[in-house]
């Protein structure tokens, strides 16, 4: 049961990327130039040059021929070159990914640590004024620009109090040699002797982006855990329980946590999306040196063959977390396998 | 005696009422959603009659006052309510302006996508068997996707500019609109009532005009305002990464970006925009969850 479950997800998985990689291939000839500089990134292409590539591009073959070697470049991890550096683009991938991944990974700890609990607490007081504080403090955050909020913190903690720095992972005094890419890891791993300082400091420059990442899912998950707290609540068999007496704290933890939770698992999940999105912005106002930032400048300089990495490499990441939550919610929860036998 | 139960108590006279009328009066006992709802019909008329109402015009410029705080301020003008910015443009008329581009074109942005949603999702919707399975598949892969990548994307195509702007938004707000809608029509569809019409021999166009519009059309209104409050923070959010409108477009967040050079000198030019872009969502979104408590409310009765 299981393990058919898990193969057609798996199946779906494989869609999912067939279609995003027939999307990304379609982009070289849909963006404005000649299909043969988006693809391989050279710019100027000399007369001799151009058969040699045409043929590595198999230009002059069939879409079907060009899609395949298209397929088998990327999975030998040939993604062109860039426009702008000149330097291949997977290279620009494997080194701004970790920095983004981490922001995200943080700024998803940080909401689900900050939103669940405030979650339950809101349906645990339903209509009551931790509720009603909560509720209040969700729709501030949903309506707030993630722009001016970075610009705000900015403005606030380090013009203002100069407390934290603005921009950058680390301070340049440090010298941390890269290794995973995760910049608190790679503290941790080098043996510099100021790896104490470069920690807090690492962390200081962390804060505020965290903080800015992380205040959209953090309403989100908020919202959906009181939601899917109070539907719970509703059911018969916590009327029961209650009928036998139970005080709310025992009906919540034992009883309503769990089954409350297991959407909100499945949500998590979905979150990568909107983080990416929103990592986006915040790296560049932060001035991270992550994949967003990249993205945006790469637009900035009309570098398609960029623009076409890093929408794969991004948005194969966020299929992978999608089906990965999927999956897990389906492990904890049986019944939602049987659900979606045979549609979708 | 059940002949002489004449209808006294509010709740049975409150059913006599016609639905809309319910939904009214659920939505008005909610002074927060009323509030946003005046906020959400102010902002539509200024965006309407921008041009008339700001006191200068959009790039009017008054060398004589290049960066003057707002009036309050010491070293403010009167005639410049909100102040100036570096090139001596009435803040003000500025932002008036800005509503235009910000709030009005979202709203168009919006009602667009609705069109095409509710086509699309309804036809997703109403499709069975293999065609559906393709199509949700389809929208699965575009909802992986996230929206304002996929706008910066369709924006890499077509160039950087307002209009482009809009048609990206469309494009990227779509998938989870037809999403929400395929959804609504799904679940209606498998109510006895539908089965019922279906089986005294009704055909799709039937069902669809008579049964399934009139239940949806409201949650329809409530996923327009969440694409709405969406629409607005990413058209602010591209003309902030300088992808949307390009200056000297008074669109709120070009005119955010564009003062960031001053925020040390001239806070109140980035404040302001974004304060007013701030409003506008809390708005849309005040709306919305009022009229989405109030939908939960008359359901309840």
């Amino acid at each position: 049961m299981a393990l058919e479950y898990i193969f057609r997800r798996i199946i779906l998985l494989c869609f999912m990327l067939l279609l995003l990689s027939i999307f990304t291939f379609s982009l070289s000839f849909l963006f404005p130039g000649d299909p043969l500089n988006n693809l391989s990134g050279v710019q100027n292409i000399s007369f001799h040059e151009s058969d040699a590539l045409s043929e590595k591009y198999k230009l002059g073959h069939s879409i079907l021929t060009q899609y395949f070697s298209f397929i088998e470049r990327i999975s030998h991890g040939d993604w062109g070159i860039s426009f702008a550096s000149q330097e291949p683009i997977f290279d620009h991938i494997v080194a701004l990914f970790p920095a983004t991944l981490e922001l995200a990974l943080y700024a998803l700890l940080a909401s689900i640590i900050f939103g669940i609990p405030a979650g339950i607490t809101s349906a645990a007081y339903y209509k009551k004024w931790p509720d009603k504080i909560i509720n209040t403090l969700t729709l501030l955050g949903y309506s707030t620009p993630v722009f001016w909020l970075a610009l705000l913190m900015i403005m606030f903690f380090c013009l203002q109090l100069g407390l934290l720095p603005m921009s950058g992972r680390v301070s340049l005094l440090y010298e941390i040699p890269d290794v995973t890419g995760f910049i608190l890891i790679d503290i941790l791993l080098s043996d510099v002797s100021y790896k104490f300082n470069a920690f807090i400091d690492a962390i200081k420059h962390l804060l505020l982006p965290t903080i800015v990442l992380s205040t959209y899912p953090t309403m989100v998950l908020i919202r959906f855990t009181r939601d899917s707290m109070l539907e719970v609540l509703e059911k018969n068999y916590i009327k029961t329980a209650r009928a036998k007496g139970l005080s709310r704290s025992q009906l919540i933890f034992r009883h309503a946590l769990r089954n409350a939770l297991l959407p909100v698992i499945k949500q998590i999940g979905l979150q990568f999306s909107t983080l990416i999105t929103l990592a986006m912005i915040t790296e560049v106002i932060f001035s991270w040196p992550g994949i967003g930032r990249w993205l945006i400048d790469s637009i900035y300089q009309r570098d398609f063959p960029a623009i076409q990495g890093g929408l794969l490499a991004v948005s194969t990441f966020i299929i992978l977390a999608t089906v990965t939550a999927d999956l897990m919610h389906s492990l904890f929860d049986p019944i939602s396998r049987n659900q979606t036998h045979g549609k979708i | 005696m059940a002949k002489f139960n004449i209808n006294t108590d509010i709740s049975s006279e409150e059913l006599n009422k016609s639905p809309l009328r319910q939904l009214w009066r659920h939505f008005k006992e909610n002074h927060v959603a009323l509030v946003g709802l005046w906020f959400f019909i102010g902002l539509t008329i200024l965006a309407t009659l921008a041009p008339v109402i700001a006191p200068y015009g959009v790039n009017q410029q008054h060398t004589d006052a290049l960066l003057l705080p707002p009036s309050w301020d010491d070293a403010g003008d009167v005639r410049f309510i909100l102040g100036t910015d570096d090139l001596g443009r009435d803040v003000l008329s500025r932002l008036i302006n800005g509503t235009t581009y910000t709030f009005g074109l979202a709203i168009l942005t919006a009602l667009i996508t609705t069109l095409l949603g509710v086509v699309l999702g309804v036809f997703a919707g109403m499709s069975k068997g293999v065609r559906s399975s393709i199509l949700n598949h389809l929208l699965d892969v575009t909802l992986s996707i996230p929206s304002l990548l996929l706008a910066i994307i369709i924006i890499a195509i077509l160039g950087p500019g307002l209009l482009n702007t809009v048609w990206a938004i469309i494009l990227a707000l779509l998938p989870q609109y037809i999403h929400s809608v395929r959804n609504l029509v799904v679940q209606e569809l498998s109510k006895d009532y539908i089965i019922a019409q279906w089986l005294d021999g009704a055909n799709s166009w039937h069902i669809l005009s008579r049964g399934i519009f009139p239940n949806i059309y409201e949650h329809i209104v409530v996923i327009f305002t969440m694409s709405l409050s969406t629409a607005i923070l990413d058209i602010s959010a591209l003309g902030f990464l300088k992808l949307g409108a390009q200056p000297p477009t008074a669109e709120w967040g070009a005119i955010l970006s564009e003062n960031l050079a001053f925020i040390y000198l001239a806070p109140w030019t980035v404040a302001l925009p974004g304060i007013l872009l701030f409003f506008s969502v809390l708005a849309t979104n005040l709306v919305g969850d009022g009229l989405r408590s109030a939908l939960k409310k008359r359901k309840a009765i």
